[in-house]
Parts: C-alpha cells; sequence; structure tokens
C-alpha cells in the first residue's frame, strides 16, 4: 500500500480549494433543495427524514458522480495509465481519489450536522453512527464509480452513467421519508443498493423509524461486495 | 539491459500492431522512429506494463514486463504519449504527486519537484496552474517528472512535439542529464540523430533496421538528397508525395540539379525513403 501517494495527494489536492470550490457548493445544492421540497410538501413533517437522508445522499454522491471525474483523468488526461506504472496500485489510486474527493463535501456534511443540532437530534451515538455509515457508502459509491470508469470504452458516457447511478443511489432509496413508506418489495429490491440498508439504519439511529438491525450485515456485506469488485475486476492494465 | 523477443500485440478490435518485434538495448539513450501508426506507443505501452502483449516476451533489466511488472514499475518510469497534467495544479505540485506515487513522501519530494522544474526551465511560472501555460509548458512537465524519478529505465513518449526550437534543445539537455537509460520515441529525425546512441526503426509493426545513427546511415556517406518534381534520369528516384528524390554525390550535385531542385543533408528519413516507405520530410 502507498500511503505517500494517498496522503500527497488528499493533502495537495485539497490545496486546489481555489479551483475546486465549485463542487463544494454544489455538493450542497441538490440535497438542500431536496431538504426544502420535502420540507414544504411535508409542511415540516418530514423534515427530519430529509436531514439524516439528506446528508447520507451528500456522501453517495460525492461518490457516484465521480464516475465522471475518474473517467476524466483516464481519457483526457492518460492519468491512469501515469500513475499504473508506479508504485501505485489501482485500490490505492482509488482510495487517494475517494479522500481527495472528499474534502469537497466538509462544508455539506458540517452543514448538515449543524441543522441536526439546531433540530436537536444530534447525540454522540447519532453523531458516530452517521460517519460510521458514511464511510460505508461512500466506499460502495465510489467503488461503483471506479468499476464504471474501467468498464466504458471513452469518456462520453461516463456523465450519462453518472446521472443513472445517481437517481438509483439518491432518488429511488428512500432517503428523504420514512422507509416504510415503501412497499415491502420494493424495499427488498432497493436493497441491492448501498443507501438503502444505510438509510433505513440511519433512521432507526436516529429514532426516527423502527430499528431494522439486520439491515447492518447487509449494508457491510454489500459494501464490501462493491469494494471486491473494484478491487478485482476494475481494469487496470490494459489487454 | 532491455530485451524484447518476438513481441505480438493484435488488439480486441483485430488491429495487428506489433508483428513479432525483437532487439537489444544497451545504449544510454535510444530512439524508436517511425511513421504514424507504426507500433512504437503500443510497444512503450507493453515495455512499461500499461498493456499486456498478445505473445512473445520482453523484460527490462531481467525482469519480465508480464511476469513481474511491480519490479518493472520500481524501475521505470514511462510517461504516456498523450498525458496531460491535471490543468487545477501548478507544476511542482503536480511533479510532488507524482513523486508520491512512485512511494516518496510529499515533504521530500518537494525540493526534488522544485530542481525538476528548473531543470526543465518552467520555474518562472511555477506558481501557475498547469491550466494557464501553454501546450509546450505542459509536456515540460511531464518530462520534468521523468527527471525528478530516480528510475533505471525512462520510457518517453514523444517528449517534444509541440515544442518550440529552443524548448526542444532545454528539453534535449534535460534528457542526457538523466541518469538512467532512455527510451524516447520521436518524429523529428534530428532529434534522434542528436540524442541518441542507438535508434529502432519501425515500420507497420516491425523493426527494419537498429543501430548507431553512423551505421545507419553508412550506406549514405557522400551522398546529398535532391528533392525535385521530376524523375531524375539514370538514377534511382522514389516517389514521396510529389515530389521525386534521389540521392547524388556531394561534389555532383551542384552542376546535376536543376534550379528549382532542393539539396538537402543526409537524415533519418532517408532509410525510411529508400525503404518505400512514404515518409513527408
Ligand atoms: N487501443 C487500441 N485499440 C485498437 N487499435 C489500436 C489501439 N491503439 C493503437 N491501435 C492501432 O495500433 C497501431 C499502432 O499504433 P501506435 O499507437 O502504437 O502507433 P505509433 O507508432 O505510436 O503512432 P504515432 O506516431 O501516431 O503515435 C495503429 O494501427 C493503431 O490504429
Ligand atoms: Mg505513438
Amino acid at each position: 500500500m502507498n500511503l505517500n501517494y494517498i496522503v500527497g495527494h488528499v493533502v495537495i489536492g485539497a490545496r486546489s480549494i481555489k479551483v475546486n470550490w465549485p463542487y463544494m457548493v454544489s455538493n450542497l445544492a441538490f440535497p438542500l433543495s431536496l431538504l426544502f421540497v420535502v420540507g414544504i410538501l411535508s409542511q415540516g413533517k418530514l423534515l427530519p427524514f430529509a436531514l439524516v437522508g439528506g446528508l447520507l445522499s451528500i456522501i453517495a454522491m460525492n461518490g457516484i458522480t465521480a464516475v465522471s471525474y475518474l473517467g476524466s483523468l483516464k481519457f483526457d488526461y492518460i492519468y491512469q495509465d501515469l500513475i499504473m506504472t508506479t508504485k501505485t496500485s489501482k485500490i490505492d489510486y482509488m482510495f487517494a481519489h475517494l479522500l481527495g474527493e472528499l474534502v469537497w463535501i466538509i462544508p455539506s456534511v458540517v452543514l448538515y450536522f449543524v441543522l441536526d443540532i439546531i433540530f436537536s437530534i444530534l447525540t454522540p451515538y447519532t453523531f458516530l453512527m452517521t460517519l460510521f455509515l458514511g464511510a460505508l457508502v461512500s466506499v460502495a459509491t465510489y467503488s461503483i464509480s471506479f468499476w464504471f470508469s474501467g468498464v466504458v470504452k471513452n469518456n462520453r458516457y461516463t456523465p450519462a452513467i453518472g446521472t443513472v447511478l445517481g437517481l438509483l443511489m439518491i432518488t429511488l432509496p428512500p432517503t428523504f421519508y420514512p422507509y416504510t413508506y415503501l412497499p415491502k418489495s420494493a424495499l427488498y429490491i432497493l436493497t441491492f443498493i448501498p443507501t438503502t440498508p444505510a438509510v433505513i439504519l440511519a433512521q432507526g439511529v436516529f429514532g426516527i423509524a423502527p430499528m431494522q438491525w439486520y439491515m447492518l450485515p447487509v449494508l457491510i456485506i454489500e459494501t464490501l461486495a462493491y469494494f471486491l469488485i473494484a478491487k478485482y475486476l476494475t481494469k487496470w492494465r490494459e489487454d | 539491459m532491455i530485451e524484447v523477443n518476438q513481441i505480438k500485440k493484435v488488439y480486441k478490435d483485430g488491429n495487428f500492431a506489433l508483428k513479432g518485434v525483437s532487439f537489444k538495448i544497451d545504449k544510454k539513450i535510444t530512439s524508436i522512429i517511425g511513421q504514424n501508426g507504426a507500433g512504437k506507443t503500443t510497444l512503450i505501452r507493453i515495455l512499461s506494463t500499461q498493456l499486456l502483449p498478445s505473445s512473445g516476451k520482453a523484460s527490462i533489466n531481467g525482469y519480465d514486463v508480464v511476469k513481474n511488472p511491480y519490479k518493472v514499475r520500481e524501475i521505470t518510469v514511462s510517461i504516456p504519449q498523450e498525458a496531460r497534467p491535471m490543468l487545477w495544479y501548478n507544476s511542482i505540485d503536480l511533479v510532488r504527486m507524482y513523486l508520491c506515487a512512485r512511494g516518496m513522501n510529499m515533504i521530500k519530494a518537494k525540493p526534488v519537484a522544485e530542481a525538476a522544474i528548473k531543470r526543465v526551465g518552467l520555474w518562472d511560472s511555477r506558481y501557475k496552474l498547469a491550466g494557464d501555460l501553454s501546450g509546450g509548458q505542459k509536456r515540460k512537465i511531464l518530462v520534468a517528472m521523468a527527471l525528478a524519478s530516480d528510475a533505471d529505465v525512462i520510457f518517453l513518449d514523444e517528449p517534444t512535439t509541440g515544442l518550440d526550437p529552443l524548448s526542444r534543445i532545454e528539453v534535449w539537455s534535460a534528457i542526457k542529464a538523466i541518469k538512467g537509460q532512455v527510451i524516447l520515441t520521436t518524429h523529428y529525425m534530428e532529434e534522434a540523430q542528436a540524442l541518441s546512441d542507438d535508434v529502432i526503426m519501425m515500420e507497420k509493426g516491425k523493426v527494419i533496421s537498429q543501430g548507431s545513427v553512423g551505421e545507419l546511415l553508412k550506406s549514405f556517406y557522400g551522398l546529398v538528397r535532391v528533392e525535385s518534381k521530376r524523375r531524375i534520369k539514370g538514377r534511382t528516384s522514389y516517389k514521396v508525395g510529389n515530389t521525386w528524390i534521389s540521392y547524388v554525390e556531394k561534389k555532383k550535385a551542384e552542376s546535376f540539379v536543376l534550379k528549382d531542385d532542393i539539396i538537402k543533408p543526409i537524415s533519418l528519413d532517408d532509410i525510411f525513403i529508400k525503404k518505400g516507405v512514404n515518409l513527408e520530410s
């Protein structure tokens, strides 16, 4: 494992904030506007759900939009080929970029925690559990992106894939309303999307819906599965 | 020492890019030259472990590129032909990140990156983002990455394409200063002549000649190249585009050619021309 690359990429990468600040804004824009819409439509009743799901959506969104970014590095900058011939393995590369991109959602995450405090739903337990679930969602979604960026043959496809995956990861799972609203059958199908078990667990943790602990192993196994797909099936060296 | 033995590459779409390439390189700087599509990039990508060959063997300092890619990567650097620096970083940070990828920590990497940026003549614009640099300056950042890493073998795929003549000389001297063995590709014959101890000439997926510039040009000794609009009588002429090319003794050339004929010194181009490869000079 090449920690020097991961650290170097994240630290030096964070210094490009002058160029990358629009990402911070765009990472905030989508879940905040949904928060607003959900708040209005439910006359405030679903706001806690939107808060809990909103934070996880930001993290999932960050992971999924990475498909365009990784594709661009691969096809436009030939950066993957450049790094491939060094000590850096594909998993080092994936984690360096995963962590590097997480930097741009720090303001959103902080803002969400502040909102949680304002709505008095944050406790040390909910805080830590949110970070834990967020980390799993991040690894799962980023793995999916990394794998897709290796599947496509040119970068024209990646924005489209990002959009579809974004819908699958964020809009379809019960991110902004109680998971109990969903018919059981839909819930089971959606369980294959890592945000679904994460959101169900988060709603339980925050005490706004019944707790379903069995979703924890589901989420962990899913994350592991997506990670292993990224590790073993992502195209790295061309054949 | 680089040993290549019967390397073949058929791309997935059926394109037969390398048709059995074999050679040995032990000289300091080697240039690979050949027309567009000759297979230079394919070969370099195979040697630097970015691409798997379809068959054949190749090794770098004894390490097999297929069986032992990690070891090969430790001792080699490869700058891809179409690589571009990420536009949102400055040149020093880009070289630093590359050094981190090679396993150096970011603190140690800083002075090394700075020295390399100085070496390629980018010092004055070191704080500019790569996006604000010219095309040639961007290429120089990539050359700086190769310079900064202390590798045994360095592959540079068209390192000077797009550089102005002065920058090219600057990069040449940087390349000459590299401690390890350098394998580069180029379309500039004068570059191959100025830089390399060994030249490999490729054509349609095959190596057609290898040797020092002197060895390769031996058969042209005492000759000059005459480019004219017509076929020169009594001489073998080669048609390139709508120009006829023939080779004439230096002393006779003046009296022999017409006013609008052009006399040029011999270069590596002439080997391709003589072999019947259509190479625009
Ligand atoms: N990814 C690929 N898939 C299919 N065919 C390819 C691929 N890359 C290159 N080729 C083909 O392989 C042949 C050799 O290409 P290569 O890029 O090695 O040439 P080159 O000598 O580097 O040319 P240039 O001087 O233009 O860079 C060409 O016919 C090209 O079309
Ligand atoms: Mg090429």
